[in-house]
């Protein structure tokens, strides 16, 4: 599905955090991530971990860019529009599965079978608000589940996650993943609890000062490389 | 009471670290530049006896007459149409625009057309389409939609990006743009709407006096005449009409509004299309170029006489007494936003004393700029001095209404020390910068209204024009109202260079 080979990152200073370049060809950039080797195959569920400042979430973003097409991204930056409703936020979603009139008619009058399929979605996500609230009267964790829901109303085959679950408790986090690894053929997510990558994913693969140093496909690695792993990072 | 919300906004500063002693120099360059000026300026009182004027206007004021004018019911409709339809219209143009504002041809297009004030404007038609409706709802709209079109590219433009980042990149533009940008910046450009239309209401009461059927026009007479009780009752009339809009056009009635406005809209007349064909063709043509069959037949000697002639007799000494003028009436704008903020600042004064300054304020920013001038001016007599009056009570009000919003906001600082110490040491410093970078935004507003002026009689660019226009020489006014159109965006351009301010938009009437 993906193979990265040599990959090198730039987080490029001048810009925006959302500017990254492949080559380092602006001086006054600095290198997040060092030839990086990796192959993800369709159907795996592959958890990112690491110290933070590694490279996590920029490795993230250039995999949404070379999958985007049939990949649904769930950023740590939420960017909800903040004067539109949970359920038109949730419904930015399926923009693409509609001609443009209909999202422009949705947004002055709602469509029964979007309302109908988001309430849904909300339950399930445990979103026990009123669909025509502003989302800029929610709470941290509820703003971040409109934006969960968001990515998986996109209906991909892949689900890339950075974080999705920071604010949420334990429980919660753990029943919504299950939810969004069931409804996923593929998912690629930055998470930062260890013990539930380790046990939620096919797959781990952790990074380090922007390069990977574990990667449970090619070795067996269990709890205390890792737990050495941030040891070593928060002394270095 | 009406709340101009893009107002509201403190424009932001590119760098807010400014050195020990910037705001002292800024001040003292400004009043010293009016000292400079001040001798070349004409403010003599003509007038031989203010005191008796200033006595039957202020009587006037005690017993206004509200029953005074016929067809009072008409004019305020009129007012009322020519604003919702100007708007409307304004921002059908407008809005389209916005979106490929970035193109350098459309932008400065549209600088050009805002440069030129909706009176210029109105003049302009008024030779082509006489007093019919159309003159005064395309002088309104004209200037409105260059202004909506850049004011709205502005503020799509410092929406965030990142809702577009998360839609879906296979749908389609119109989806994305309208949900990732246009819902995001909705209730900003809805406020900045509604601001206009309050702009669009002064804008059309003041087209009455170059002979629209507006209150402006009803005002004008009554003051000419001496009615001042008629003239005192029409400016109430207006500012509670200004004041209350929120209250009688809350947006949802908006569309109902323009359906009344357009259905008891006076009845326009047949447009004389061999008129219009004759006005473009001839009458604003150069008269060297206009009596010449063929390009050959130019005389190229007399257009460049003609032009040079216009230029020293006209242009440059209009141009001149423009600056003159707004250089002057900028520092009496700092004196009376400084006077009427600690007036109305509840830092000093016990509240109810503040409510007082506040509804003050409100009446200084609520009577137009020229209404003002226009009143100052049958007082003092016709001189710079109540156009710079005029301009610094308006302007000072709308300055000192936004600073006081924004002074009664800061917490007073839990310290021993007295009212006026409080105020001098902690209020002052701490909105001082912003109040000025408001007064140098207003400027370019000063500029506008100033070159208007000369329609009063003040020997300003309008001033010109105006009696071109009263000479039928078209072709004259035309290009003096470009040479105004120039000298505004040229001195837009040189403040934002000079003043290294973000450029945000603060663009109003």
């Amino acid at each position: 599905m993906l193979t990265l080979a040599n990959l090198n990152l730039h987080y490029d200073k001048t810009a925006g955090a959302n500017f990254r370049k492949k080559t380092g060809k602006n001086k006054r950039s600095t290198q997040v991530i060092f030839d990086l080797n990796l192959t993800i195959n369709e159907g795996e569920k592959v958890a990112i971990i690491g110290p933070s400042g590694a490279g996590k979430s920029s490795l993230l973003h250039h995999i949404y860019q070379e999958l985007t097409t049939h990949a649904a991204l769930c950023s740590q930056r939420q960017s909800l529009v903040d004067n539109l409703s949970i359920y038109h936020n949730i419904f930015m979603g399926a923009l693409a599965r509609h001609h443009w009139l209909f999202n422009l008619v949705n947004l002055v009058r709602p469509f029964k079978q979007d309302l109908h399929d988001i309430a849904a979605l909300c339950q399930q996500l445990e979103l026990d608000q009123p669909l025509s609230k502003k989302v800029d009267q929610l709470s941290g964790g509820q703003r971040q589940r409109v934006a969960l829901a968001r990515a998986l109303y996109q209906q991909q085959d892949i689900f890339i996650g950075d974080e999705p679950f920071s604010a949420l408790d334990p429980l919660m986090t753990s029943r919504l993943l299950d939810t969004v690894l069931a409804r996923h053929n593929s998912v690629i997510m930055v998470i930062h609890d260890r013990a539930l990558a380790m046990s939620a994913f096919d797959r781990v693969i952790a990074l380090d000062k922007g390069r990977l140093i574990l990667d449970s496909q090619q070795q067996n690695i269990d709890q205390e490389q890792i737990t050495a792993l941030y040891q070593t990072s928060a002394i270095a | 009471m009406s709340q101009p919300k893009q107002l509201q906004q403190i424009p932001p500063l590119k760098n807010p670290q400014y050195a020990l002693g910037y705001w002292q120099k800024v001040t003292l360059s400004i009043w010293l530049i009016a000292l400079i000026v001040l001798p070349f300026a004409d403010i003599e009182i003509v007038n031989f006896d203010p005191f008796l004027e200033l006595t039957r206007m202020v009587e006037g004021l005690i017993t206004p007459d509200f029953f005074a004018t016929e067809y009072l019911w008409q004019a305020i409709m009129q007012t009322v149409n020519f604003a919702i339809i100007g708007v409307c219209l304004g921002l059908v143009l407008g809005a389209p625009l916005a979106l490929i504002y970035q193109h350098p041809l459309i932008s400065s297009c549209c600088a050009f057309l805002r440069a030129i004030h909706e009176i210029f404007w109105a003049l302009l038609f008024l030779q082509v389409f006489g007093l019919s409706p159309l003159t005064g709802i395309l002088a309104i709209s004209v200037p409105f939609a260059a202004t909506f079109a850049r004011v709205f590219h502005d503020i799509i433009n410092q929406s965030s990006d990142s809702p577009l980042e998360s839609i879906d990149s296979r749908a389609d533009m119109i989806s994305r743009f309208t949900y990732g940008k246009i819902a995001q910046v909705m209730p900003q450009l809805m406020s900045y709407t509604r601001y206009r239309f309050e702009c669009a209401l002064r804008s059309s009461a003041v087209l009455g006096f170059i002979g629209m059927p507006t209150l402006g026009f009803y005002m004008e007479t009554a003051f000419r005449q001496g009615n001042y009780s008629e003239g005192a009752a029409l400016l109430m009339i207006f500012i509670a009409l200004i004041g209350t809009i929120r209250y009688w056009c809350p947006p949802k009635l908006l569309g109902v509004y323009l359906v009344i406005a357009c259905v008891t809209l006076i009845d326009i007349p047949d447009i004389n299309s061999s008129l219009l064909v004759r006005f473009i063709t001839h009458d604003i043509l150069p008269p060297a170029i206009a009596n010449a069959a063929t390009l050959a037949e130019v005389q190229w000697s007399s257009l460049t006489a003609w032009f040079s002639d216009l230029l020293s007799e006209q242009a440059i000494p209009g141009a001149i007494a423009t600056i003159t003028l707004a250089l002057l009436a900028l520092a009496a704008t700092h004196f009376i936003s400084l006077s009427a903020h600690m007036m109305a600042s509840k830092h000093l004064w016990p509240t109810p004393l503040t409510w007082l300054g506040r509804f003050t304020l409100l009446m200084g920013r609520s009577v137009p700029e020229y209404i003002l001038a226009f009143i100052f001016l049958m007082l003092l007599g016709p001189s710079m001095l109540p156009a710079i009056i005029a301009l610094a009570i308006h302007n000072g009000c709308v300055i000192a209404y936004l600073a006081v919003k924004q002074s009664n906001a800061i917490a007073p600082q839990e310290m021993q020390i007295s009212r006026l110490n409080q105020f001098n040491y902690h209020i002052m410093p701490t909105i001082y910068p912003s109040m000025m970078a408001l007064m140098f935004y207003r400027f370019e507003i000063i500029v506008r209204e100033t070159a208007v002026f000369g329609i009063l009689g003040i020997m300003t660019l309008g001033f010109y024009i105006d009696s071109n226009f009263s000479e039928i020489r078209y072709s004259n006014a035309l290009m003096l109202i470009t040479c105004t159109a120039l000298l505004n965006v040229a001195i837009d351009i040189i403040s934002r260079r000079l003043l290294k301010f973000e450029q945000t938009s603060q663009v109003s009437c």
